[in-house]
């Protein structure tokens, strides 16, 4: 159970995107009429999480898979959220450089942690997980 | 003065004392007998502490009103109630260097290292830093107050020192006897021991009725005593380095100095943890047991709460002398301190069971949900026969999002499938689907899924909710392998999927605004949009019924159920749970692959030989199948029918006595008014009629429910 304010999931609406790592390098990644509320995310060389934006294109990779993308939910988490999460339930070590990509078991649940410049860090999990993530970190039943 | 309670009685203590301490001063033993260390090292102070079996009194200071009991006599004390078993809180911490133990080498040791600019943990018990196990990692386990540390280090210093020596002779569970750091422990805390006998390896038998009286040495001679202190050297107290023997520590100070073994033990008690007596280890050791672990692991000397802490010195003199070389000590296994149910399991989880987008829906339905495949998912909504009768007679929806889902994509993604699936995937037209089972290099059967085809470079796997999970490497290792151009994502939590079965499925699915014109035929597939949800609809069938499966984003998974589930009621729709479900399919005579089948199923043993096409160049597993199809085969899965009740799955199937196999699946049908059955028979030659329960089951041809296949065509 944390001792900072309790992790709150929300569903995430995006762009799943699978395509030859150069293309996905090159690919024009369209924004969010929004602003702040789009972001990519490279999950491994040929594996992008495109949040809130409309349907990409990528132009290198006639193969590419686009699709969309409802699977994950997300919680934006403090500095002091995410050094709580790291102490009680975390067994690997968080990168130190930001921003970053960090993946593995949070409180024994796959997850990806987005960690970014400002020391706050986007928690991502399978929304078919969340309950489980959610109750273990914050104690509580979800 | 202060008072705890020991077995009922008040007895006072002195500020300072720890609970081991204010026994010997009330004129007790701590526990019921056996030499004290003081030092935490044996376990011949351990006693039930505020309801919590296992404490080391001589660790635990005094507290006012403090409850101690001795464990019983001759067995173990209860684990204790849920309220000795609180949550224990973990922290993760990590350190560049651990350094356990804050003697004088262990000081220097941490000093040493702070000096090459390294980040250095200190950890000792006396500081209320107890280290209690070590694991490949490293992770160095702490307990403390405040609950448990799991330290992560890079590396590790042991600096614990030497443990005294304790003897094993006749005698040696007696109180009042005392290592010599004990007896100035005592004499330092105003306790007096009265008439001290100090002895060392002449010491012979200790005598006495529960307390020691009298010492035989050696030379025949009896000394009369109060109490007696043994002082037979010391022994490295080096078990969490003995604990992970990959982790790379550097032991220091006393704990990794040779200390000379103590002279081969005669007679008494070696192992005080486990009860084990040079007597046990010499039975052992005469019945052939002639090495150290042997010796250990048949008599139990050494696996008991201190490890090899206390034996391993005596153990490795018996084996010395008996084998005339001295063995190195054997491995220790976590823990090395006596930890409560709650510290052990702090911070560890069971699997994560994933919840399916319809979850709500179904606890709103009433279901009973199970835990199945990872997932939670509905074993029967209250009643399985009525849902079985849904699906045979009008229509029913299934939640079958667990299924493993995968989109591949590429320019080489049909030579990839080729080389995957022992069936023919290069003439599968866009739109079309293929049953598949997948091979392993050996030809066993590992899942088994759907093909379907979406493009001419673009596809659809699916697999079962079993085989979902290792799905996607199965796929990503061979095509690497291959080194062919494919791309792969897996859809499996991203999409949900509705079985719609039935006779009347058809019809639901045009009253949520899918033209009959529109539905995919048998083994077809389309993108349709079902009550205005975008879908991709399969059309196949598990249950013998005309099915669609209906995958869409989870997102709109609940809309689409309630929608179907509304549409549906004036057809008698209901949904089905993973028992109608299995029964079903049962009578379809489909395998359900890992209970069906076993590790080693080839595709001849469960009659699917059909699924592999040896024309084929080149699949996972052809060679192995090639070769294997020349051989005998006893093995072979049967369907049966017999009279009711079925019998459980699991059961033995017998052969004039003999048994032969056993039930992998078992299902009263409805329809038929008898059990329908699967199970091996794995002995030439099969018999077609066999013993089940110790009643009569026959061989029976499979399917046994439509063989024809024409109801899920319809």
């Amino acid at each position: 159970m944390l001792a900072c304010d309790p992790i709150r999931f929300a569903a995430l609406v995006g762009w799943r995107i699978i395509a030859d790592p150069a293309a996905l390098d090159a690919a024009p990644w369209p924004v969010s009429t929004e602003p702040g509320t789009s972001r990519v995310v490279r999950i491994s060389p040929d594996d992008v999480f495109l949040i809130g934006a409309t349907e990409p294109s990528i132009p290198g990779d006639a193969h590419a898979i686009v699709t969309p993308e409802h699977g994950f939910s997300g919680a934006t988490i403090s500095a002091t959220q995410l050094a709580d999460i790291g102490l009680h339930h975390i067994e690997w070590a968080v990168p130190a450089t930001r921003p970053a990509l960090a993946q593995g078991q949070i409180a024994g649940v796959p997850a990806k942690l987005v960690l970014d410049a400002d020391g706050t860090a986007l928690l991502l999990v399978a929304c078919a997980a969340q309950h489980e993530l959610e109750e273990r970190l914050n104690g509580v039943q979800a | 003065m202060s008072r705890v309670v020991y077995d009922g009685t008040p007895i006072e203590y002195e500020p300072g004392d720890t609970l081991a301490i204010a026994a010997v001063r009330a004129g007790q033993h701590p526990a019921r007998g056996g030499t004290l260390c003081l030092e935490g090292d044996c376990g011949h102070c351990v006693a039930i502490v505020d309801g919590t079996p296992w404490v080391r009194t001589c660790q635990t200071p005094c507290t006012p009103g403090t409850v101690v009991t001795r464990h019983p006599n001759g067995s173990h004390p209860s684990p204790g109630g849920p309220e000795h078993h609180a949550q224990v809180t973990v922290r993760h911490r990590v350190a560049d260097h651990v350094v356990i133990g804050n003697g004088r080498s262990g000081s220097a040791a941490a000093a040493a290292a702070r000096a090459e600019g390294a980040d250095v943990l200190v950890l000792d018990a006396n500081d209320g830093n107890e280290v209690v196990a070590v694991f490949d990692g490293p992770t160095v386990i702490v307990r403390t107050a405040d609950g448990i540390d799991h330290l992560h280090a890079h590396h590790i210093t042991l600096a614990t020192g030497a443990a005294e020596v304790q003897p094993v002779c006749p005698g040696n569970l007696l109180s009042g006897i005392y290592t010599p750091r004990a007896a100035t422990r005592l004499r330092a805390a105003g306790i007096d021991l009265g008439n001290v006998v100090t002895v060392g390896h002449e010491l012979v038998t200790l005598l006495g009725d529960g307390r020691v009286s009298s010492v035989e040495l050696a030379d025949g001679s009896v000394l009369p005593c109060d109490s007696v202190v043994v002082d037979l050297g010391s022994a490295p107290r080096d078990v969490l380095a003995r604990m992970a023997p990959e982790v790379p520590v550097t032991i220091v100070g006393a704990a990794g100095e040779a200390h000379p073994l103590p002279p081969p033990p005669k007679e008494g008690f070696l192992c005080t943890c486990g009860k084990v007596t040079v007597e046990d280890l010499d039975g052992v050791w005469n019945k052939g047991f002639q090495e150290l672990e042997l010796v250990k692991r048949s008599s139990l000397c050494g696996v008991g709460t201190c490890q090899g802490g206390m034996c391993m010195p005596h153990l490795r003199s018996f084996v010395a002398d008996r084998s005339g070389a001295v063995p190195e000590p054997f491995r220790a296994r976590p823990a090395a301190r006596q930890v409560s149910l709650a510290e052990a399991a702090a911070g560890f989880h069971i699997d994560t069971f994933r919840r399916t987008p319809l979850h709500a829906a179904h606890e709103r339905l009433g279901a009973n949900l199970s835990k199945f495949g990872g997932w939670s998912r509905p074993w029967n909504y209250g009643d399985p026969i009525e849902e079985y009768w849904a699906v045979r007679e009008a229509v029913s929806l299934g939640d079958v999002s667990t299924l493993g889902k995968m989109i591949v994509s590429g320019p080489d993604v049909v030579e990839a499938l080729e080389r995957l699936y022992p069936n023919h995937v290069h003439d599968i037209k866009v739109g079309r689907s293929r049953y598949v089972i997948n091979l392993s290099e050996r030809g066993h059967v590992l899942d088994d899924g759907m093909i379907c085809r979406e493009g001419d470079d673009r596809f659809l796997l699916s697999f079962t909710s079993g085989g979902a999970s290792v799905a996607e490497m199965w796929v990503r290792d061979w095509v690497e392998t291959w080194g062919l151009k494919v791309h792969v994502l897996d859809r499996t939590v991203s999409h949900g999927a509705i079985n719609v079965t039935g006779p009347l499925a058809g019809e639901l699915l045009r009253r949520a605004g899918v033209a009959a014109d529109d539905h995919p035929k048998f083994l077809q597939h389309r993108h349709l949009d079902v009550a205005g949800i975008p879908c991709h609809v399969m059309r196949l069938s598990f249950t013998g019924e005309a099915s669609f499966e209906l995958h869409h984003q989870i997102d709109r998974s609940a809309e689409l159920w309630d929608t179907l589930m509304d549409l549906g009621r004036p057809l008698g729709v209901k949904p089905h749970g993973l028992q109608a479900l299995f029964g079903l399919r049962l009578e379809k005579g489909h395998v359900i692959v890992g209970q069906d089948t076993e590790l080693d199923s080839s595709p001849r043993r469960i009659n699917m030989d059909w699924a592999v096409k040896l024309d084929k160049p080149q699949f996972l597993g052809r060679d192995a199948l090639i070769r294997t199809a020349k051989l005998p085969d006893e093995r072979r899965l049967f369907g049966f029918t017999m009279a009711g009740p079925a019998p459980l799955e699991g059961s033995v199937i017998r052969v004039n006595g003999d048994v032969v196999g056993h039930v992998t699946s078992s299902w009263n049908s409805p329809l038929f008014g008898h059990a329908v059955l699967l199970g091996w028979q794995k002995r030439m030659p099969h018999a077609n009629v066999v013993e089940i329960d110790g009643r009569e089951a026959r061989v029976s041809p499979v399917p046994f429910y439509d063989p024809e296949g024409a109801r899920a065509r319809m």
